[in-house]
């Protein structure tokens, strides 16, 4: 395992990115054209209402005091009050998130259980018949966009076929189990592809080594040099592929939840953003920025554990 | 004979009322895909569409609209305009109740209507700003007006003035009025409407269940609603609240793309219901001298502006953009609205005429113009590319700028634009909304096209203090044809509400403001 002086110094590189994200998310969502008050009273305010609502918003003090307001209250743990939904930011987002992260773990467990199996397949047998048809089929998964995707198993699955319900949420995990399917199998359709391609392409180089080659001369068993040489070596960078998916899933759940309509925070992200509502936007990304930087220390840990040379630099 | 009368009377209207009873069945629910959430139902902080059309479904006002549009009794059994225009009166009717079954009294209607007119809080205030004072006594409510107002009388119809109950209200956690509203919503509130709020999930659904203490009656004589409850479900996309709908997991889906009209129609299961609605789509024209960037706009032109309205063929853009379900604009405001004149559609199409204006202008060598339109708008694109074809005879170079809703909204705001789209629904059942929005320049710069029409503003300011209907009428016809005229809008279309429901729900309706009325809905079994 990784040493505790190693996770701290990961640990405290989260801190300057965090201050970066908070500066940087501060500035964009304000140099957007238009602003919360207009995108509220879209319409039917007259300029007078417009200047009452940005004062009651605070959006008339000074940019540097409203980011000194920001800062103070972020660590706090106060993230303000949606414009939008009239409501606390933190209590909006704890209610969304678990849905998110539900979503995220199901279609990434999806994507290791499809390609897993079919990269070591297409490893055994490289450029026969079988290996040639599993990389085309996912060639075809790669191509098209995770939405499109998404509506085709929509139309077929759901609403024709009625396996499975046509979006939303359920109660309950088995339920939810039931009802996330659909998408979670169309973003997995898509990160399989990309973990599948890569796993094969390591397997086939580290099969090919010399040390398995040793491995195998000196008699060890199929399945310990399967899982003590060729496996832990070709996960390396597999596993920094996933990491890195797994990041752009957050941002691909923005679209995936929208398909699907499951309440969770990539849509809430997407309405925040057309309702310019600067507090929930903020708030939304230092959610995002703490995962992503969560899934990639884990990523780290895992690759530090696989390849012990990591652990020295 | 005298006494027979009555009696025969009500054994025939007994009898009418048992044969259209046979027809309605009560009880049972049924489940409305939604393209957004509400989030706070208040009458006051409602400034959503998703919001705002669902107030009446849970507040009463004392006025209803009627279905053609008219003002007709609710709460209150009727109004009665002073001469001088100076107050107005309403009497409430016998034994009414809120939800909780505790009554609805004349406080709560002071109560309600104070908190709809301060403009501390909401945005809809300055609707009622011509109120003085509410008073009630017993069931009497008096409204004191500042000014003769004709228009209080539609507001008290509108959602802004639905009808809360004061204790309740009061009682709910929070030290400010938003507060309050919000943790009022959230317990699930007591409501005056047809429907209470049963349950809720921000973002995913929400439950309306039965008032028993509403206090209309349906055909069978028996109190509305028909239904037990309402479930709403929340689906942002268009193509996944159809496949819904398809798949008989909900009984109906609001805002259908006008391209899946014809398919939805042609379904067996659906009924595709197209309400009429006070729906306008339209492009502002900026009509200053120059533009933000200092140079000289050739928009600024009445002529060029009349010219671009009559080289726009409307018909092609409705079969375009709404497949034949649109019509084309016959004033500033929709046809659906009162006091709305417009005997024929603006602007045929006639691209010799507007030949004739641009060389009258000096512009018979062309120009460039450029048009704002909503990115990611499938709407959008086919207008631009349809008005791209039809002006480039002219000589107009028409170019594109796509920019998301709120940048739009900024960019009107600020004057820079050339010419851009945009969508208008009336929330009030009155000509004054839209045409002050439209065409007043002191509200808004006439829609922030910079138009600023003289006879045309103080036709505006004298019809809002004008006691007398007729005038106020003839005021709105000039201020009509004036409109139309100096053409400060590209004028395009009306368009429906197109709702696609289920063959097993009758009676579901939204209005031509946009509210969703299960109040009469029921569910064949």
């Amino acid at each position: 395992m990784p040493s505790l002086s190693y996770l701290l110094a990961r640990l405290l590189q989260i801190i300057p990115t965090f201050l970066l994200v908070m500066i940087f998310i501060f500035l964009l969502v304000r140099l957007l054209p238009g602003d919360p008050a207009i995108a509220m009273a879209e319409a039917k305010a007259t300029d007078a209402q417009l200047e009452q609502i940005r004062h009651n918003l605070g959006l008339d003090q000074p940019l540097p005091i409203q980011f000194l307001v920001f800062v103070k209250n972020t660590l706090t743990g106060d993230l303000g009050r949606s414009i939008m939904l009239k409501a606390p930011v933190t209590e909006i987002i704890l209610d969304r998130l678990p849905t998110t992260i539900f979503l995220a773990l199901y279609s990434v467990l999806l994507a290791i259980c499809l390609a897993g199996p079919l990269a070591f397949l297409a490893a055994s047998r490289v450029n026969g018949p079988v290996d040639v048809a599993i990389r085309s089929v996912f060639q075809v998964g790669l191509s098209m966009p995770v939405f499109y995707i998404g509506l085709v198993l929509l139309t077929v699955l759901a609403a024709q076929l009625r396996w499975f319900p046509v979006g939303g949420y359920g109660t309950g995990f088995l339920d939810n189990l039931h009802h996330l399917i659909l998408p979670a199998l169309s973003v997995a359709l898509y990160t399989s592809a990309i973990i599948l391609r890569n796993l094969r392409a390591s397997l086939i180089e580290v099969l090919d080594a010399d040390y398995v080659q040793f491995a195998r001369a000196k008699g060890l068993s199929r399945r310990i040099v399967m899982t003590r040489h060729v496996l832990r070596n070709a996960l390396v960078s597999t596993v920094t592929l996933l990491g890195l998916s797994i990041g752009n899933l957050m941002s691909g759940t923005l679209v995936t939840e929208t398909v699907f309509a499951v309440p969770g925070v990539g849509r809430l992200m997407l309405e925040a953003i057309f309702a310019r509502d600067y507090p929930l936007i903020q708030g939304l990304t230092l959610t995002f920025a703490v995962l992503v930087s969560v899934v990639f220390l884990l990523t780290d840990i895992v690759q530090s554990w696989l390849d012990p040379r990591l652990r020295q630099s | 004979m005298k006494r027979l009368l009555p009696i025969l009377l009500g054994a025939a209207l007994g009898l009418a009322a048992a044969t259209s009873a046979l027809a309605i069945e009560r009880g049972g629910a049924m489940t409305f895909a939604r393209y957004d959430d509400s989030t706070v139902i208040d009458p006051v902080y409602a400034d959503r569409n998703p919001d705002l059309w669902m107030v009446t479904g849970l507040y009463e006002t004392l006025l209803r609209n009627g279905p053609d549009g008219s003002i007709v009794p609710g709460l209150a059994e009727g109004y009665d305009v002073a001469a001088d225009g100076l107050s107005i009166k309403l009497k409430l009717r016998d034994g009414l109740k809120f939800s909780d079954g505790s009554a609805l009294t004349g406080a709560d209607v002071v109560f309600s209507l104070d908190r709809a007119r301060n403009p501390e809080l909401g945005p809809w205030a300055g609707l009622l700003g011509a109120v003085d004072k509410v008073s009630a006594d017993g069931n009497q409510v008096t409204l004191s007006l500042k000014n003769p107002d004709l228009t209080i009388v539609s507001i008290l119809a509108t959602f802004n003035t639905g009808i809360m109950p004061q204790a309740a209200f009061e009682k709910a956690a929070g030290a400010t009025d938003q507060e309050k509203a919000r943790a009022f919503f959230e317990a699930g509130p007591v409501t005056s409407g047809p429907f209470t709020m049963k349950s809720r999930v921000q973002g995913s659904s929400m439950t309306f269940a039965r008032n028993p203490n509403y206090w209309r009656s349906g055909t069978d004589g028996q109190s509305l609603p028909y239904l037990d409850q309402v479930d709403f479900v929340i689906i942002p996309d268009d193509a996944t609240r159809i496949l819904k709908l398809q798949a008989g997991e909900v009984d109906a889906a609001e805002f259908i793309p006008f391209a899946r009209v014809g398919e939805l129609g042609a379904d067996p299961a659906l009924k595709m219901e197209l309400f009429p609605s006070t729906r306008i789509v339209y492009a502002p024209i900026n009509t200053r001298e120059t533009r933000k960037d200092g140079s000289k706009n050739p928009l600024a032109d009445v002529k060029v502006r009349q010219a671009l309205n009559y080289a726009t063929d409307k018909n092609v853009l409705i079969k375009l953009v709404t497949f034949d379900t649109g019509k084309p604009m016959t004033s500033l405001m929709s046809a659906a609205t009162q006091l709305h004149y417009g005997p024929e559609p603006l602007y045929p199409y006639n691209p010799e005429k507007a030949k004739h204006l641009l060389d009258e202008a000096g512009l018979g060598g062309g120009f460039e113009v450029k048009f704002t339109t909503l990115a990611g708008s499938a709407d959008d694109a086919t207008l631009f590319t349809a008005l791209q074809q039809m002006w480039s005879p002219l000589g107009v170079n028409l170019k594109v700028e796509q920019v998301d809703n709120p940048t739009r909204g900024e960019k009107n705001r600020s004057g820079d634009f050339d010419i851009h789209t945009y969508g208008w629904a009336n929330d009030v059942n009155d000509p004054a909304q839209i045409t002050g929005w439209l065409g007043y320049y002191k509200q808004r710069q006439a829609v922030g096209t910079g138009w600023n029409n003289q006879e045309f503003n103080t036709l505006f300011e004298a019809s809002n203090v004008e006691v007398d209907p007729a005038r106020r009428k003839e005021e709105y016809k000039q201020m009509q044809e004036i409109y139309a005229e100096g053409a400060p809008l590209l004028f395009l279309f009306e368009t429906p509400f197109a709702v696609a429901v289920s063959k097993s729900i009758e009676g579901y309706v939204q209005t031509p403001l946009g509210a969703n009325d299960f109040s009469e809905a029921w569910r064949a079994k």
